[in-house]
């Protein structure tokens, strides 16, 4: 379990890694430009792997090890390689529409970043030790801003990725919370990641074919 | 008897006719095996429920497969939808190649995954780790997203679009539930560690859950499965996704794919009720099932499509099951379950009939379609009592659910409620007569070009079964029936004795 018997930087290490996966979520929330989202969504993914890796040392587990390095081809080469390849071949215009301005998005950001603490803090601090509370709350504050990106960017590259940034926050919040999860849990879910982003990928490939662009801002035939 | 060849032959038999029909590309050779495998099914599911129900359920592979009565009453459900699905399209799809321009690309595409769909959904209520249901039900999102995609066109791509993206973003929140759950029972320092995801096991342990924890963790289950279900309000993508996928799936989709979310839910309402008590989710699923029946009611009245006004009643009435649930003891349970069927079969035939009038109409407006009656007569006809039977008029089984579940309510004063359900009930009765009234018996128009006459047998026996199935049930209930259903009530609600 966390927290015992591990000597001091190496918690130093967990708060400076899962402080630098916050950023690259504001990063995200601040940038016009899709490859850097994509970059930004890789490099989340790598940090997201070096952490499983020392959690998976202090808990001396095998399955969290065998777990950071399937997030290590997955979340960290293979999705970030397909999202890149397929901008590369269809040419996209890449800055993104955003609806609110970026000091907007990061307030926002802020906010929720602020709520999450709040709520991670309520919920599990009586009986858990402080680097799990930091980790946890900034795990559910990516799922926050996940949701947050998909509402406010009306493209589909931005709406996988947002679904991506909810997905790495459930991992996060799955392996800092609960390390003995089953690790049938996360190879599951890390098959319903690709099996998604193929699907959106495919489909988004559809639209470009019918409407000539990415952008979701102009699917609003179906109302009522 | 060995449970386990009925099991894999109800598994095997979809997954074999998906692929065998997407390889070989033999257009009638797909649709009679569809037909095959469907009916392998709908005979297998029979079997597993008799033996369910007469002997014991059935735990495989180390517990990874568990079936009791309500896990073999959701196969049976999928698979009668399943089976009549299948028949319905050949005739469905054999008139959009040639009428609509469908090219056999799209066809076998088709073909492919419908009976994968079904192969997914057969699976969903056997599995006991809820981690893995819920990733079982992302997986039917795609298949059925592609099916919704049968015919490309910028509305079906909209439609899937919103379907797979907020489904998606769904069912994320309810695995962040799931995970919640485990930690409810894996709290450090707490005496008693629950570590597994099965419903047997939380079920049995839920005593030990944390319950400041399940109660959020249950919250997030209802939001995210209920995404799927097409709850309000997170029912956005249900009436685009339902209308503009062919009929054949609309059916899937409505009819069975709805009860196996639901499953999903119910399967946490037992749980989270073992451990706080039923007061707190009880309230949750009245609150949630009161209000989709407000916005499916709204959506009938102001509703010109015929198949989106299918979708916002199937909204309406998985309001009212939510709210049977709810409502918890045994008429409402049982109301609840008895209404999953009547939905069943009462839905399907509707969403074959609008599927006819598309082929012969080409229009989902209900002003412009008119006089079916003189026009496809047998269609016409199965169609109207099809509607009667959905609103719940007396013969029909939804009569005696939905008079259950107001029973229900007006037993345990929930007399708001009660009220609340019947002023609705009349609403949607009254809206949804007048509509489809209009479609079948208003005046034909005069340079209507279109050849009379109904389509192949295969366009109408669908709609006949089930609607004599319900009929039927409606008079009288078998005690095979019966017995399962109560069975289940126990199951669910283990304070009723």
């Amino acid at each position: 379990m966390l927290g015992y018997s591990m000597p001091l930087y190496i918690y130093v290490i967990e708060d400076l890694l899962v402080s630098l996966v916050l950023l690259s979520s504001f990063v995200m929330l601040s940038s016009r430009w899709i490859s850097f989202y994509i970059h930004a969504y890789g490099f989340q993914s790598f940090l997201i792997f070096v952490l499983t890796l020392i959690l998976g040392i202090e808990a001396q587990s095998v399955d969290l090890y065998l777990v950071a390095f399937l997030t290590l081809f997955v979340r960290t080469i293979f999705v970030p390689y397909i999202l890149l390849k397929m901008i590369k071949k269809f040419n996209i215009k890449e800055e993104v529409k955003l609806t609110l301005k970026i000091p907007f998005s990061i307030i926002s950001g802020v906010v929720l970043t602020v709520i999450a603490y709040f709520l991670i803090y309520r919920l599990i601090s009586p009986f858990s030790s402080k680097i799990v509370v930091n980790v946890a709350s900034i795990a559910l504050s990516l799922i926050f801003v996940g949701f947050f990106m998909i509402i406010s960017r009306f493209t589909t590259i931005t709406h996988i990725l947002g679904l991506l940034v909810i997905e790495n926050g459930i991992f996060l919040l799955s392996v800092a919370v609960v390390p003995t999860l089953p690790i049938i849990v996360e190879l599951v879910v890390l098959f319903d990641i690709l099996v998604t982003v193929t699907a959106m990928l495919i489909l988004s490939m559809f639209m470009k074919m019918r409407t000539g662009s990415f952008s979701t801002s102009m699917l609003n035939r179906l109302v009522g | 008897m060995n449970m386990k060849l009925f099991i894999f032959i109800v598994l095997i038999s979809p997954l074999l006719a998906s692929l065998s029909s997407f390889i070989l590309k033999n257009k009638r050779f797909a649709e009679y095996i569809s037909l095959l495998a469907s009916s392998l099914d709908i005979i297998g599911a029979f079997i597993i429920l008799y033996f369910v129900l007469n002997f014991k359920p059935i735990f495989l592979f180390n517990n990874a497969i568990a079936i009791d009565k309500f896990s073999a009453y959701l196969i049976l459900l999928v698979s009668i939808v399943y089976f009549l699905s299948s028949i319905y399209s050949i005739s469905y799809m054999r008139l959009a190649i040639n009428n609509e321009k469908m090219t056999e690309n799209e066809f076998f595409r088709y073909e492919l995954f419908f009976n994968l769909f079904a192969f997914t959904m057969l699976i969903a209520p056997m599995i006991n780790n809820m981690a893995v249901y819920l990733i079982d039900i992302e997986l039917t999102t795609i298949t059925s997203s592609f099916l919704v995609i049968s015919e490309v066109t910028e509305k079906s791509i909209e439609a899937a679009w919103k379907y797979i993206l907020v489904v998606s973003s769904g069912i994320s929140l309810a695995l962040l539930g799931t995970i919640l759950f485990y930690l409810s029972g894996n709290i450090p320092g707490s005496a008693n560690i629950v570590s597994s995801l099965d419903w047997t096991v939380l079920g049995l342990n839920a005593v030990y859950l944390n319950e400041g924890i399940v109660r959020i963790a249950f919250v997030l289950i209802v939001i995210g499965l209920g995404t799927k279900v097409g709850l309000s309000p997170m029912h956005t993508w249900v009436p685009d996704a339902y209308s503009e996928a062919p009929s054949p799936v609309s059916a899937m989709l409505s009819a069975s794919l709805e009860n196996v979310a639901l499953y999903g839910i119910i399967r946490y309402f037992g749980i989270a009720g073992k451990s706080l008590g039923f007061g707190y989710p009880e309230v949750i699923l009245i609150t949630i099932g009161i209000f989709s029946i407000f916005i499916g009611v709204m959506g009938i009245i102001y509703q010109n499509s015929s198949k989106r006004l299918f979708a916002y009643s199937s909204i309406e009435h998985m309001g009212i099951i939510t709210l049977g649930f709810g409502l918890g003891g045994i008429f409402g349970t049982f109301g609840a379950l008895l209404q999953m069927l009547g939905h069943t079969l009462t839905k399907s035939t509707m969403y074959f009939g609008a599927g006819n009038f598309l082929h012969k109409f080409k229009t989902k407006n209900i002003k412009k379609i008119k006089g079916v009656f003189h026009i496809m007569p047998k269609t016409a006809f199965l169609f109207s009592i099809g509607s009667v039977a959905l609103i719940g008029v007396p013969p029909s089984v939804i009569f005696i659910s939905e008079f259950l579940i107001i029973l229900q309510s007006l037993k345990d004063g929930y007399y708001l409620v009660a009220v609340i359900l019947i002023g609705f009930l009349l609403a949607a009765f009254i809206s949804l007569l007048t509509k489809s009234g209009s479609m079948v018996f208003g005046k034909a128009d005069e340079n209507f070009k279109a050849e009379r006459g109904d389509f192949s047998p295969f366009s109408y026996v669908p709609m006949l079964l089930p609607l004599a199935a319900s009929l039927i049930l409606g008079f009288y209930i078998p005690s095979g029936l019966h017995n399962l259903l109560i069975g289940i009530v126990h199951i669910i609600n283990f304070k009723i004795k």
